[in-house]
């Protein structure tokens, strides 16, 4: 999916160039610049995406600017080849988990040299420069402000019966609720929640719960046996009560918006992300909303934690890195970018361009930046970088909860499987 | 001269990139950073202690051994019937054939994750007879299942194969036999089979060949993962997993070249036992 067609402009820009070289004054048209920029998602994401394009191409005569865009399994793949074949686009769209293995690796470009020059980051707060920070370097700009969300239908809850969840329940109250839910709606492979189980950030919030981390700042497992044990159990007691989708059921999610329970229409409620509230939306025929994850009752500490939703970085081969530098910050400080985009990506980090499209957003929009605005003071800071591996421990985590889900594993037996796996992956990095 | 486009089709394209996956398979390379030699490493450590390996070979070796048979049997006993002089033959054949351009592609593979869901057609169609299915795709008890059995609907091309070898046939034997009183049972073991051997080799070798490498099916109906509980987890969806999800382009690159190994030691096997079952017209 590109944006690059062809205008009269550009044709006669390229008739001049061919001109120009022909005449061998080439030099004045140096200034020439082509820029490519690579993200995920929808098609809704891309429309918005290519629209700031062609606005930042009329304003800055002499740069072209193309887009490319793909789904989120497929896009790191295609970057991953990019790389390896020094063709990378020169913005290049990161996610947090990605950017310390693309960054540490030397795959992107350090954008401090142009802060204050190219790039504005007077509007950003400390917080959401510093989760663009991988040791100590700025390599991602912040495209919005996200958190984790549990999202649920609400007009199917309200069908059954029954009232929607508040933000403070705490795990053992959402389970109960979520097996009243399965009961009340009465269909056949319909559950209250998906399997939670194997998802890796919800994971994360259970245990910070309990003041322990996924990973600590050595880059080893930053709970014990006991944290798993308790964690498998929790969605075991789960399934076996009816309250959360059986394994079979739960196998057939892939991981993206379009597999998700909640868009097969087979769950009321699933452990997501705030920013994906458009995205489910426009496959869901009910009334979805946001709701923060289960809390760790009476005493338990903040699990949940404000990150970015994407970032946008340059990559550390482009051959016009000032350029690209003028086009991020375009697309993080300028107010009618900021419009177009909207909150599509997140809550935008730049506090101007929050404030200027306010005012333009649609309800639902809306509902998910009251949402990120309700959450910032029950949230606790970044947990540190996940080290090199963490992407092999989110398969093994899938694999184990499915082994205990399939009767395969007993809990505890699933625990030290878990234990045992993933400090095998973390030792061989 | 004419040769030229497929010579460098073959050195550009073919022999260029298997020489630098054999270099990587000797290094530890990140797809980012320039790569680093490290020796047999990757190789020592597929032998020794990677019991993913293990597992993903255990799929792949229990798939092929399972659809090959399947199909070639499916294909011969289709191509039998069509051989037999029906009208319109050419549509039967070409409705038949259609699996086979169709199966390799992301549509059938989607289209297949419909069929065997928990309430896809295939438990519709069993719930008129009573039967409660499964989710069959999601199980691990049956994942695999659904994969042979959508290798096995793609029976088309060794079906035309067996369909022109069974044209070919001299009709005097058959005649021959007739009169000497064999039945059309006695004359499909003791005639069209052994004359058919160097057709069920041809296609037992392609065919094989191409169950090891095997890749689209798995990777759309599990998303990717090999799951549920690595039930499909192919050989080559687990190379594809190192080498583009966790960034080990050398360590993927071992994995291949012993994918190589593997299918090369099964057609010398196939060709060598050759002189033993397969019967060439002298």
């Amino acid at each position: 999916m590109t944006s690059s067609h062809l205008t009269r402009r550009r044709l006669m820009q390229s008739g001049a160039v061919v001109a120009a070289a022909a005449g061998g004054w080439s030099p004045a048209f140096a200034e020439d610049v082509r820029l490519r920029v690579f993200w995920w998602g929808s098609k809704e994401r891309a429309e918005r995406t290519d629209k700031v394009n062609a606005l930042y191409q009329q304003k800055n005569p002499g740069v072209t600017v193309a887009g490319e865009s793909l789904g989120w399994t497929d896009y790191w793949p295609r970057l991953a080849t990019q790389s390896a074949g020094r063709n990378a686009a020169d913005l290049i769209q990161m996610d947090y988990r990605y950017i310390f293995e693309y960054a540490r690796r030397g795959g992107l470009m350090a954008l401090d040299p142009f802060v204050g020059k190219q790039l504005a980051l007077n509007e950003f707060s400390q917080a959401a420069v510093d989760s663009g920070k991988v040791d100590g370097k700025i390599y991602g700009i912040s495209l919005g402000l996200n958190s984790t969300a549990m999202i649920y239908d609400k007009t199917a809850i309200e069908a059954a019966g029954l009232k929607v969840p508040t933000w403070n329940m705490s795990w053992q109250e959402i389970g109960d609720f979520a097996v009243e839910l399965t009961k009340a709606t009465k269909k056949k492979d319909y559950f209250g929640i998906h399997d939670g189980g194997r998802y890796e950030p919800a994971l994360e919030v259970f245990l910070r719960q309990r003041g322990r981390e996924l990973y600590n700042e050595e880059g080893k497992l930053g709970f014990g046996e006991a944290d798993i044990g308790d964690w498998f159990a929790l969605w075991d007691g789960l399934r076996k009560r009816g309250g959360c989708a059986t394994a079979e059921v739960q196998a057939l999610e892939m991981g993206e918006i379009d597999t998700s329970l909640l868009t097969l229409g087979k769950s009321a409620m699933v452990l997501a992300h705030s920013n994906q509230l458009v995205g489910f939306q426009a496959l869901s025929k009910g009334k979805l909303a946001l709701s923060m994850y289960p809390s760790g009752g009476a005493g338990a500490k903040p699990g949940q934690y404000l990150k970015p939703s994407q970032l946008m970085s340059v990559y550390s081969r482009t051959k016009s890195p000032e350029a690209a530098a003028k086009l991020l910050d375009f697309f993080v400080n300028d107010l009618e970018a900021g419009r177009t985009l909207g909150v599509e990506r997140g809550v935008p980090a730049s506090n101007a361009v929050r404030k200027a499209i306010e005012p333009t957003l649609d309800e639902l929009s809306k509902s998910m930046a009251d949402y990120v605005a309700f959450v910032s003071d029950k949230v606790s800071a970044l947990p540190p970088p996940p080290p090199q591996g963490a992407g092999e421990i989110q398969l093994v985590l899938r694999k184990v909860n499915e082994q205990i889900g399939f009767n395969r594993l007993s809990v505890a037996d699933g625990a030290k499987q878990f234990m045992a796996e993933a400090k095998g992956v973390l030792a061989r990095g | 001269m004419f040769l030229l486009p497929w010579f460098a089709g073959f050195f550009g394209l073919t022999l260029g990139p298997a020489v630098a996956s054999l270099y990587l398979s000797f290094t530890d390379f990140d797809l980012i950073r320039d790569p680093r030699w490290i020796g047999a490493a990757n190789y020592v450590r597929i032998a020794t202690n990677d019991p993913k390996f293990a597992a993903a070979m255990g799929v792949t070796f229990f798939y092929v051994a399972l659809a090959v048979p399947l199909k070639l049997c499916f294909a011969l006993a289709i191509a039998l019937v069509l051989n037999r002089g029906i009208a319109g033959l050419p549509i039967y054949r070409a409705i038949f054939y259609l699996p086979s351009l169709l199966g390799a592609s992301v549509a059938i593979a989607v289209l297949w994750r419909q069929l065997f869901a928990g309430d896809g057609l295939v438990n519709k169609f069993l719930a008129i007879f009573g039967v409660e299915g499964s989710s069959w795709i999601s199980n691990p008890s049956y994942s695999l299942y659904t994969l042979v059995a959508l290798s096995v609907w793609q029976f088309g091309s060794p079906m035309i194969i067996f369909l022109a070898g069974l044209r070919q046939l001299p009709k005097e034997i058959y005649e021959a036999a007739s009169i000497d009183g064999a039945s059309t049972q006695q004359q499909f073991w003791k005639i069209t089979l052994p004359m058919l051997t160097p057709v069920i080799f041809f296609n037992g070798v392609v065919q094989t060949i191409d169950a090891f490498k095997a890749f689209t099916p798995a990777f759309i109906i599990s998303g990717g993962t090999g799951g549920p509980i690595d039930s499909t987890l192919f050989y080559t969806l687990y190379l594809y997993q190192e080498a583009f999800a966790l960034f080990r382009m050398g360590y993927a690159s071992a994995l291949a070249w012993i994918l190589v190994l593997i299918i090369a030691a099964f057609t010398a096997f196939a060709f060598l036992s050759q002189r033993y079952w397969v019967h060439y017209g002298e």
